[in-house]
């Protein structure tokens, strides 16, 4: 390497760096959480309490569903998705979704086929050998995502992340694109729980890891741009080998709380706080709550208390429960118990609530049919202590 | 952009394995002609489909970013074996195997769990990481290390976005290139540089 050429590449490369200096000082800005648009206290769907159950997709013998999804769509329409195929990681698995409209008598669509190995293989230039857990949620701009699993070798902790963006609210969807979360060949990265949005056009999406270690993460999608051009990051919330599948709920515009899925031999849920808007997390602490490693999820109501879906048990996934919490989480109390039937499996809830006060909520029915369950804070806040069914 | 630079890499594996098969056919590779039809052939081969996928692709299936340094790791290889004039020296070489086994060992165990500390998040953005990396390769231009020069390129790699990562670890180091480094480690002479004394064995 000659004098002359060691004279030009080292200005080259003061200037190279320049540009990602640039980048983070231009980024650099204070985000907090955006909480929820809360219509008044009073309305129609408030004053008198309901609760209404039925199944999203049709029993199909044979086929086995799991990790549903919903989010309501920028036109007030109602989406869920789910994946179902032959057997959990079979390479038929295909991830479906449903509309409805947003009256509560309407009856969900029929299940339409929105991504399969083959669409994603084609899409991502790549072979991916089978997909899995999925979530829709309505973005800024309009925007419906739908992030989910694929694996290309090996099991889930081979799986990476993807997402997909319908510009149209859920008719029509954009090409996948692939995010790279991880620096071993971007394996050992999943999706379970809703996302929650930032001020500043972020979303943060619970992710995580599981691999050498299992742990909570949060993926950072800026929503402002395209889903081609959209930045992202993700930062991990505690490290370790014993919480994952965190479910995030925000309560002030810098303090939120995320309970985990544990997978210790102590089988009892996990929690932890920020309050620098997800930036960095407590440690977490274990909850007085039991958890059979299993999915679990929360939203927050509109006094403030905090609604939970989630198996009250250490061991299977026989029953599915509600519990609220008036403290932030610290204690909960058992107000409802949806499901109980020893033998069968109702588990991975996933919970939406909305501005007028509704709650929908979705999860897997016996691995056959995903069930939704539409109340509102009128009827919750209705049950008895003890989760009579 | 993305898309296309991801042949590359593919690209430049076939060259090299094509030009090594034709070696122990006893064929030599030597002036433009020869060079053009092999680098055509590898062009050929990567963007053939194979059950769907262009077999370049099926490479990319298992690992879509592959750094800086083990581009230039390969294209040294294949500028020494056509044109017997590495691209890398042998000190570039060394210095880039212990840049990848260094960084392999401070990234990927943290990164896949062990401890609390996640450092593939420095790369995301601006950090010490970018730091570091830009007073290595200030150090190691002044020492007139080549090694240097493949870490300016990976700086303009990242700005450039070429990867499918965004991050800029993924642009210096990858599994692969660690493979590689210890590989190189434990039998220098098979996986070091190659010189013209190695490049004239096995030809007729």
């Amino acid at each position: 390497m000659s004098r002359r050429l060691t004279k030009i590449l080292i200005p080259v490369a003061l200037i190279l760096y320049l540009w990602p200096l640039f980048q983070a000082f231009s980024s650099r800005h204070k985000a907090f959480f955006a909480l929820p648009d809360r219509a008044p206290k009073v309305s129609m769907e408030n004053s008198s309490p309901f609760m209404r159950a039925g199944f999203i997709a049709p029993d199909m013998e044979g086929s086995r569903v799991h990790a549903g999804s919903i989010c309501k769509l920028p036109d007030g329409r109602l989406a869920a998705v789910w994946y179902g195929g032959s057997r959990e990681g079979a390479k038929d698995v295909g991830i479906f979704s449903a509309m409805r409209k947003p009256d509560t008598g309407a009856s969900w669509s029929k299940p339409r086929l929105l991504v399969d190995r083959a669409t994603a293989s084609r899409e991502l230039d790549r072979y991916i050998k089978k997909v899995g857990n999925a979530i829709l949620f309505a973005g800024p701009c309009q925007r419906v995502y739908l992030i989910y699993v694929t694996v290309t070798l090996g099991g889930w902790s081979g799986s990476s992340l993807n997402v997909k963006v319908s510009e149209d609210g859920g008719d029509t969807w954009g090409r996948s694109r692939r995010l790279t979360l991880s620096p071993f060949f971007n394996i050992s990265e999943l999706v379970r729980n809703k996302p929650v949005f930032m001020t500043d056009g972020r979303m943060a999406v619970p992710i995580y890891h599981e691999c050498m270690g299992h742990f909570p993460e949060l993926l950072w999608l800026d929503a402002t741009e395209g889903n081609h051009k959209a930045s992202y990051r993700k930062t991990r919330m505690a490290g370790g080998n014993t919480f994952l599948q965190p479910s995030v709920v925000p309560r002030t515009p810098l303090d939120a709380t995320a309970f985990y899925r544990c997978r210790s031999e102590k089988r009892a849920m996990g929690t932890a706080n920020t309050t620098d808007a997800g930036a960095s997390w407590s440690e977490p602490r274990f909850l007085a709550l039991p958890n059979p490693d299993a999915g679990l999820d929360v939203v927050g109501l509109s006094d403030g208390s905090m609604l939970m879906a989630f198996n009250d048990t250490p061991v299977g996934r026989e029953n599915l429960k509600l519990a609220l919490s008036h403290d932030g989480g610290k204690t909960w109390r058992r107000i409802a118990t949806l499901e109980n039937s020893p033998g069968r499996e109702f588990s991975y809830p996933y919970m939406i609530s909305t501005p007028t006060g509704q709650i929908h909520l979705v999860y897997t029915w016996d691995r056959k049919r995903i069930k939704h369950l539409t109340f509102n804070e009128a009827w919750v806040h209705g049950q008895r202590p003890g989760g009579a069914q | 952009m993305t898309y296309l630079f991801s042949f590359l890499f593919p690209f430049l594996v076939m060259m090299l394995f094509l030009w090594e098969i034709s070696r122990l056919l006893g064929l030599r590779f030597k002036g433009i002609t020869p060079t053009l039809g092999l680098a055509a052939a590898s062009a050929l081969a990567v963007a053939t489909p194979v059950c769907g996928l262009p077999l370049g692709r099926w490479l990319i299936s298992l690992n879509a970013n592959f750094s800086i340094p083990l581009f230039a790791i390969v294209l040294s290889r294949i500028t020494g074996n056509i044109f017997y004039r590495p691209l890398l020296d042998k000190r570039a070489v060394d210095t880039c195997a212990v840049f990848f086994l260094i960084s392999g060992a401070v990234l990927y165990p943290m990164a896949l769990g062990i401890g609390p500390f996640d450092p593939y998040g420095a790369g995301w953005r601006f950090s010490w990481l970018f730091a570091g990396v830009l007073v290595l390769t200030i150090g190691l231009l002044i020492r007139k290390n080549r090694f240097g020069m493949v870490l300016v390129f990976a700086i303009l790699a990242y700005d450039l976005n070429v990867l499918e990562s965004s991050n800029f670890w993924d642009y210096i180091i990858d599994p692969l290139g660690v493979v590689w480094a210890a590989l190189r480690l434990a039998w220098p002479r098979s996986f070091g540089p190659i010189t013209p004394k190695e490049n004239n064995r096995g030809m007729r």
